[in-house]
């Protein structure tokens, strides 16, 4: 299969979900979340099962499906073994996948954390987006409040574009678009001459000028059906974003994917998407936009 | 323990109190002629120093600044400008974000080399093949030009960013290239500095080269991987457990403190200990900004001038005036950061205009430069005309930056 039709593909609507399946606990209902969604978007539905395929497994599976309400006739079967994350990079190119659902936890421990997980692992380097389910329920989850980051970057208006288009489907009611100002060194060149009126001032017009920005790209999705609020946050990039998102109580947070695939060094010294990985507040939704 | 006499203690207030409130003058006034509040405390220093009045009437210098002739008060104001001197290096690492490094990826990495390899090896060289420029015999000629290398490579964090705000750019592209690159020449060179003072300072002798290299890194990488995880557990309970702001405010400055009798302690400079305690710290998403802010002023309004009005009063400008060292440094200053800066930049995908933008602003040397003269000063490493000559160049590139930065970038679209 020509790997290459990927590029350049926008990142919605979503045609072809994939779901990740370890015959964990949660199985049931994250087959469920996948099941419900793919009848939303309207996609075909992968269902990627990790581990060796028996007879007894065939017929367990069987029967989550039928409880699930999914018709095998309906989707695309894949068993695989060895290296998760490579082989999963690998059958997301190959069934040209736009959405990836994986469960996950909030909070990895320490040394899981620096080793990277299965989850972990594919947020930092997959090539399609991924919705990271941290509380699959048999019933679907309510995707009500949705907060979205809109920081400066080329890959935000086709991020706020997926969102607005998640948003539209599973019947959200409340967006928000949050812009973070990491400001490095700012405290640093304003304590060497402001006045105190000199600085709130700057820090207002640093806002107005941020938040006219977030508009123009707001303005330029197609959200009429939504509400969509804006908000301008002072504070770190991705931390900002990780404690608004816990402190509104947002059912799924949507973020860009990284630039570049994310590795030790990021865990250590810990920026961006990696403050949300290291606690997810929320269900998070990593919009890969397919752009360069 | 040994006191101040009531005199002496008296001239030791009036001298600070006179460098304080005139440097808040000289920074008031020269803030409405558009000149850089270090710069206007140097001139106060200059005037207040050797150079003016202690030329015009070495009476009144002398009784205001008693060095040569009270021991005591010498002592103590020397106390006075080398906790600055630790709390300013705190402050400067408080803003060393490292992610901001990671995060602008191939461009900061290729700037931030491109504008330390080229000052260094270029500052270096000068040194290396020509010692008596600078008045510098064979013997010292190795520590010597370890420190010219050094003291081009670096790049002063707190005047960029004051540039890039007042230009506008401190949200664009190239404003965070600047500011990832300084990182890394100021995490870089006061690394080599640390180095430097350790084997060719004071203390020489006290450890091996190896032994030094280890020390230096064994501490930072320390203290930069465990002791940043140790600080994000302990900054929250301090902030929601301790008063606020004292709470935080002693833990840090004292945390500081320690790190930097710490690194004096295993024989490498204490500055080396306050700048790393300063990244460690500020590099925390723990440490509320307010927290940071107030340290920035208590250290900037307080601390900071009496040290930039101290090096005015360390030499006379005017004796120790050297033609040919000052061209010589400003030449090499220019030559090694902003090509080398440029070309890093250029090679991390910048276009020729911004790469020569980004150039110019790395170029900005001012308090960081004036600090690390004067440390180099007081160890022995350099003679008055070379620390008379980094102050101006330190001045020269802090003013130039601005406009040449400016001019670089027009025609350049805001994003870029």
């Amino acid at each position: 299969m020509d790997t290459c039709k990927l590029r350049g593909r926008p990142p919605y609507p979503f045609e072809i979900i994939g779901v990740l399946l370890t015959f964990s606990a949660g199985m049931e209902e994250i087959l469920a979340e996948a099941g419900y969604l793919a009848r939303i978007f309207g996609a075909r539905l992968v269902l990627i099962h990790l581990g060796k395929q028996t007879p007894k497994l065939k017929t367990t599976l069987d029967e989550i499906y039928k409880r699930s309400g999914i018709n095998p006739g309906e989707t695309t079967s894949v068993w695989f073994e060895g290296d998760p994350v490579k082989t999963l990079l690998e059958i997301c190119k190959e069934h040209s996948v736009d959405l990836l659902i994986l469960e996950t936890i909030r909070r990895e421990r320490v040394l899981r954390h620096y080793l990277g997980s299965v989850t972990r692992g594919m947020s930092r380097s997959a090539k399609c987006s991924l919705l990271l389910l941290t509380e699959p329920a048999t019933g679907g989850t309510a995707f009500k409040k949705i907060v979205v980051s809109g920081i400066s970057h080329p890959k935000t208006p086709l991020t706020l574009g997926t969102a607005v288009y998640f948003a539209k489907h599973v019947g959200a009611d409340d967006v928000a678009v949050v812009k973070e100002l990491d400001q490095p060194a700012l405290s640093m060149a304003e304590a060497y001459t402001n006045t105190a009126d000199n600085s709130t001032i700057l820090r207002k017009q640093i806002a107005t000028d941020e938040i006219k920005k977030v508009h123009d790209i707001v303005s330029r999705c197609h959200s009429d059906e939504i509400k969509i609020t804006e908000e301008i946050l002072f504070g770190r990039q991705g931390y900002t974003i990780r404690q608004y998102a816990r402190n509104c109580k947002a059912d799924l947070l949507v973020i860009n994917s990284p630039d570049a695939k994310y590795g030790l060094i990021d865990r250590i010294f810990t920026h961006d998407m990696e403050y949300i990985l290291e606690d997810l507040p929320c269900n998070v939704l990593i919009v890969h936009s397919r752009i360069s | 323990m040994a006191k101040l006499t009531p005199n002496n203690f008296a001239t030791f207030l009036l001298a600070i109190s006179t460098m304080l409130v005139l440097s808040r003058v000289g920074a008031e006034f020269g803030k409405k002629i558009g000149l850089p509040i270090v710069t206007a405390e140097i001139i106060v220093g200059v005037v207040l120093g050797p150079t003016l009045l202690g030329n015009l009437a070495p009476h009144l210098y002398n009784r205001l600044f008693p060095f040569a002739s009270n021991a005591g008060v010498s002592l103590a104001l020397d106390g006075i400008f080398s906790l600055a001197v630790i709390l300013l290096l705190f402050v400067a690492g408080l803003e060393l974000q490292l992610a901001q490094v990671l995060r602008q990826g191939k461009t900061a990495l290729y700037t931030g080399f491109g504008s330390m390899v080229l000052p260094f090896s270029s500052g270096f060289t000068v040194a290396w093949f020509a010692p008596q420029w600078f008045g510098i015999d064979a013997s010292s000629r190795f520590p010597f030009a370890m420190f010219l290398g050094t003291a081009m490579s670096i790049s002063a964090l707190p005047v960029i960013a004051r540039i890039l705000l007042d230009l506008n750019i401190f949200r664009t592209k190239t404003g965070m290239v600047v500011i990832a690159a300084a990182i890394l020449n100021d995490l870089a060179g006061w690394l080599l500095f640390s180095f430097i003072l350790s084997q060719w300072g004071p203390e020489k002798g006290m450890t091996d080269i190896s032994h030094t290299i280890i020390y230096i890194l064994a501490f930072s990488v320390f203290m930069l991987v465990i002791g940043r995880v140790l600080l994000n557990r302990i900054l929250p309970w301090i902030q929601s457990n301790l008063s606020w702001p004292g709470g935080v405010l002693s833990f840090c400055l004292g945390f500081c403190l320690l790190c930097a009798a710490f690194t004096e302690y295993i024989h490498i400079h204490a500055i080396l200990g306050a700048f790393i305690a300063g990244i460690a710290i500020g590099d925390s998403v723990h440490l509320e900004e307010k927290a940071r802010e107030i340290m920035h002023q208590f250290v900037t309004n307080f601390f900071a001038p009496l040290f930039f009005v101290s090096i005015g009063l360390k030499v006379d400008f005017i004796q120790h005036f050297d033609l040919l060292i000052v061209v010589v440094i400003l030449v090499l200053a220019f030559f090694g950061k902003v090509l080398g800066a440029s070309l890093g930049a250029r090679l991390g995908g910048m276009t020729r205009r911004s790469a020569m933008a980004v150039g110019c602003g790395l170029n900005a040397r001012g308090a960081v430069e004036i600090l690390l003269g004067s440390l180099a000063f007081d160890a022995g490493l350099i003679a008055q005309p070379v620390f008379v000559a980094l102050v101006i160049m330190a001045l020269v590139t802090s003013i130039t930056s601005a406009p040449l930065m400016l001019y670089f970038l027009r025609g350049e679209p805001e994003g870029n």
